[in-house]
């Protein structure tokens, strides 16, 4: 469980409303202004370019650095290899000593905060002045902590900014942003001019020239490496790559990603030392080149983490994520926030301080789609929550939940069929739970909750299954746990669709938990045990096809299965079996009504059953479509999904806005950080209750829950469904309401 | 990108940048235009030694016209209304200019006055950064300091409200030399 402090922070940045306000405003028009700044580009090449660069200089930083120290210092310049923050800060400051350096301007650079380069130097009476206008502010501010990596001020209002140069200055400043963007030009200026050495990061680093990159668009890097005679730059080994044309691909997707710009204003190539002011003359300035590991290599070395070495910080996985754009960077400690910040944290820092951090990623991944170099955020974040509770075990409640009862699947059942039966009081003979009591409380708070069916799918399955003859395909349905235990009925509308498509379907009772919870909450033990189980009830069908209609239980199915028990060799062959073998509900019926040459929704046509009332069921509705993350991202199937519903008479399909937004469910996620699910959920309901539609459908059992708790909540009319239960509705056999 | 493309393609973007581009028709055309657009926007000239600004007598007409024209010194630029600089590529797909700014001076003059006037000949227009990196790269070694200026100094930190010029030049004209005889507007 998160620290206190941690949530404090979280409660903090919740109740910060210009915090939010400028957060979401900025992600809002990011999505667009990014789509169209990449219009015409193929994104995909590029990001795979940018990942192949990048991967092949992380399997060979050592060389890398040899070729650019060599390059660098044939030029005249120097370069230091710092193991870690206190070599590196000490290097510098001597460099700083040796010239009587008083005043260093500094442009933004994340190594120089990694490694507390400002403090150190303060106490040795040095003192270095930001020039990035929002740095300088943020410096203004003791104790103000960075809320976004690209833009580090977005959550101050200009009245605050205001006061903060007011302070600065001893006079009255008025919050207009032209005359206080002046007022910093002026002021940093003079440090500009006066500085006896410049600090600067890089973004690019060219073996092959012993070049170093530098993008800003105020031009505060230019001047801080043009104006002082000395010039420190800090360099990560990360941003290392061989060639010089290497520079093209990244700087093509920098801005376009950071911040949907085609170029930034300034990008400045160094190599070697160039000519400088030296007071009395002008002569060649100092350049030194600070290479620095602090974790670099060992990440490097590790077959898994290095993927997220890649990163060009572009911060593009921040500006989509929806748990980000509530809590800022603020939140996330240290200095590299958002999903990947918390990858790197772990090993710049340590995996203590990025225990929290990663525990806020919601699993939609929306940053994988977005990331120019092509980095996998979402599963690095899964294998650093592994290491986590390796290190650290899970909270006492997560073992007790997941140990004790999801791992042993009769005993879970049986504990669900208990609850079943006791929870009248609390349900008050709803299908929702509204209200739960004492601690449980905020569980329900903004959501109501299913109420566990009377009677699970797995008890109904025997009345379900009915002898098809010559069937076209004998499937075997895995329900999973939310639609056995709680949505029965979407697993009947699998039946019933199925079963007019000509397709057996049999229940294996041997199924259990896909572990889902488990692997995103990285007890991993767990994770392995279920999908044995799984596995062997599954084979045990001998059925053709795997057909779910939970896209997290497809995804464990054929993705995790076989990456749990890789290494197994009996094992992982059998995952593989079955992995081959899964199919989603929906796909199927696409692929199955394809393949006779009709939509499902006219079986007269294709000489099949009349439905049982057809003027009912060709009752026109307008649908939204709900994209569920595991859904789209992982499957792939929205195009699909969006067809197999379009193709039913009277279904009118309406788009909602942001319809592939994260619904804030994330399985235990809503458990874990309810304050945050909360008002996601809430732009979610709002974005579906303006797009008019009666009926919002998605693929998944875990967004219906989500929506349905919501929409319960706010009294909505709208009705959430799973594509299953209008395809059997459509076919006119209403799937019974439960009792 | 077709070479008849180049040139509109880079005004239009570099305008869109938020530079302002002016076309001449060739070198002789250049000191004239320039004292027209620049006699609103200060008197104090800092000039760098390029060979395109040597070749039109820039410095003669400039301080015909009245400009105090500054090249050298301790103080180069700092107190200049007008940095006055030559690019030697300019990028089609960004509206970028692209300069070896090794020499000092040239860093000063396009970085510290509020007004940066860059003349750029029509013909060293390039579609893309890849090709101006090839043609660096075949030229000898790597410049020392390789300045790509796309539009003017900009910041949008306070609110995300977009403001132009804070370090660098507030205005970013372009004189684009010779554009009439390269299919320009």
């Amino acid at each position: 469980m998160a620290s206190k402090e941690f949530r404090e922070r979280i409660k903090k940045a919740l109740g910060n409303a210009s915090l939010r306000g400028a957060l979401e405003r900025f992600a809002d028009s990011y999505v667009v202004a990014r789509e169209q700044v990449y219009a015409g580009r193929d994104f995909q090449a590029l990001r795979e370019r940018i990942a192949a660069i990048k991967a092949d200089a992380a399997n060979r930083y050592g060389e890398l650095a040899d070729e650019f120290a060599r390059a660098v210092e044939a030029r005249g310049g120097k370069v230091f290899r710092a193991q870690d923050p206190a070599s590196a800060r000490e290097y510098i400051y001597q460099v700083a000593r040796e010239h009587g350096v008083t005043d260093v301007v500094k442009s933004k650079s994340f190594a120089s905060e990694e490694i507390h380069l400002n403090e150190y130097l303060e106490e040795r009476g040095i003192h270095p002045h930001e020039t990035d206008l929002a740095e300088w502010i943020l410096q203004l501010m003791p104790g103000e902590r960075p809320s976004h990596m690209v833009m580090p001020a977005i959550h101050l209002p200009k009245e605050e900014v205001a006061r903060v140069f007011s302070r600065y200055l001893g006079e009255p400043v008025k919050p207009d942003i032209a005359q206080m963007v002046r007022i910093a030009r002026r002021e940093l200026r003079k440090k500009f001019l006066s500085a006896g050495m410049g600090i600067s990061g890089a973004n690019i680093a060219v073996a092959e020239t012993g070049t170093i990159v530098i993008c800003t668009n105020e031009g505060n890097a230019r001047l801080t490496t043009t104006v002082p005679p000395v010039h420190v730059a800090i360099v990560g080994y990360e941003k290392l790559v061989p060639r010089m044309q290497d520079v093209v691909p990244i700087l093509e997707a920098l801005p376009r990603s950071g911040t949907a710009q085609p170029a930034t204003s300034y990008v400045t190539m160094i190599t070697g030392p160039v000519p400088a002011w030296l007071g009395d003359r002008e002569g060649p300035k100092e350049l030194h080149v600070v290479l620095l590991d602090n974790g670099r290599t060992a990440m490097a070395a590790d077959p898994i983490f290095k993927e997220a070495l890649q990163c060009i910080r572009c911060a593009s996985c921040t500006n989509v994520c929806p748990v980000f754009q509530l809590v800022s960077g603020q939140v996330y400690g240290y200095i590299y926030s958002g999903g990947i910040g918390s990858i790197l944290t772990s090993f710049f820092n340590s995996l203590e301080d990025a225990a929290d951090p990663q525990s806020l990623c919601l699993g939609c991944r929306r940053c994988a789609e977005v990331c120019p170099a092509n980095i996998n955020i979402p599963d690095l974040i899964l294998k650093l929550r592994e290491k986590v509770v390796a290190k650290q075990g899970l909270p006492a409640t997560y073992r007790i939940v997941l140990h004790g009862v999801v791992a042993k699947p009769k005993l879970m059942h049986g504990l669900l069929r208990t609850a079943a039966r006791l929870q009248g009081p609390v349900t008050h003979g709803q299908p929702f739970i509204r209200h739960l009591p004492l601690f449980f409380s905020p569980l329900a708070h903004g959501r109501s909750l299913p109420a566990i069916a009377r009677q699970p799918l797995r008890d109904r399955a025997k009345q379900l299954e009915r002898p098809v003859e010559n069937p076209r395909l004998r499937a075997a349905f895995y329900s999973g746990c939310v639609i056995d235990f709680a949505y029965p009925e979407i697993g009947e509308a699998v039946y019933q669709v199925l079963g007019r498509e000509g397709v057996e379907v049999v229940f294996p009772q041997g199924q259990a938990c896909c572990g889902a919870p488990a692997t995103y909450s990285g007890d991993r033990e767990t994770a392995v045990k279920l999908a044995k189980i799984n596995i062997a009830a599954l084979e045990a069908a001998q059925a053709e096809v795997v057909v779910t209609a939970c896209p997290t239980c497809a995804v464990a199915l054929k993705e995790d299965f076989p990456k749990l028990l890789a290494g197994n060799l009996a094992w992982e062959k059998r995952a593989q079996a079955l992995a081959a073998k899964v199919k989603d509900f929906t796909q199927l019926v696409s692929e199955l009504t394809a393949q006779a040459g009709r939509i499902l929704s006219a079986p007269a046509a294709a000489g099949g059953p009349t439905p049982a009332s057809p003027a009912a069921c060709r009752e026109p509705i307008r649908v939204t479509y709900h994209d569920s993350c595991h859904f789209k991202r992982h499957l792939g199937l929205d195009q699909v999904a969006r067809q197999v519903l379009r193709d039913q008479p009277g279904v009118e399909l309406v788009e909602m806005k942001e319809s592939d937004r994260c619904c804030g469910f994330g399985g235990s996620y809503s458990i874990k950080y309810p304050e945050i699910s909360l008002p996601i959920l809430e732009r979610k309901l709002k974005n579906i209750m303006d797009s008019g539609a009666q009926v919002v459908a998605t693929d998944c059992p875990g967004c219906v829950l989500q929506l349905r708790g919501g929409l319960d909540q706010r009294h909505s009319p709208l009705q959430v469904k799973h594509t299953a239960e209008i395809l059997a509705a459509r076919l006119g056999a209403n799937p019974k309401d439960r009792t | 990108m077709t070479d008849q493309e180049l040139v509109p393609g880079f005004t239009d973007l570099a305008e869109t940048m938020g530079a302002q581009v002016i076309s001449v028709s060739g070198p002789e055309a250049v000191a004239a235009k320039l004292v027209e657009v620049l006699r609103p926007l200060g008197s104090k000239v800092a000039l760098t030694a390029c060979s395109l600004i040597r070749e039109t007598g820039l410095e003669a007409a400039l301080t015909q016209a009245g400009f105090l024209v500054e090249k050298d010194g301790a103080e180069f630029a700092r107190q200049a209304d007008i940095g006055i600089v030559e690019a030697d590529y300019g990028i089609a797909e960004t509206g970028t200019l692209v300069t070896d700014a090794t020499d000092l001076k040239r860093r000063l003059a396009s970085m510290l006055p509020l007004t940066c006037a860059v003349l750029l000949p029509a013909e060293r227009i390039r579609a893309n950064l890849a090709e101006v990196v090839e043609a660096y790269l075949a030229s000898g070694p790597w410049p020392g300091y390789l300045a790509l200026v796309t539009g003017p100094s900009r910041t949008a930190d306070i609110e995300r409200s977009l403001t132009i010029g804070v370090h660098g030049p507030e205005r970013l004209l372009i004189i684009l030399v010779g554009s009439d005889d390269c299919g320009g507007q």
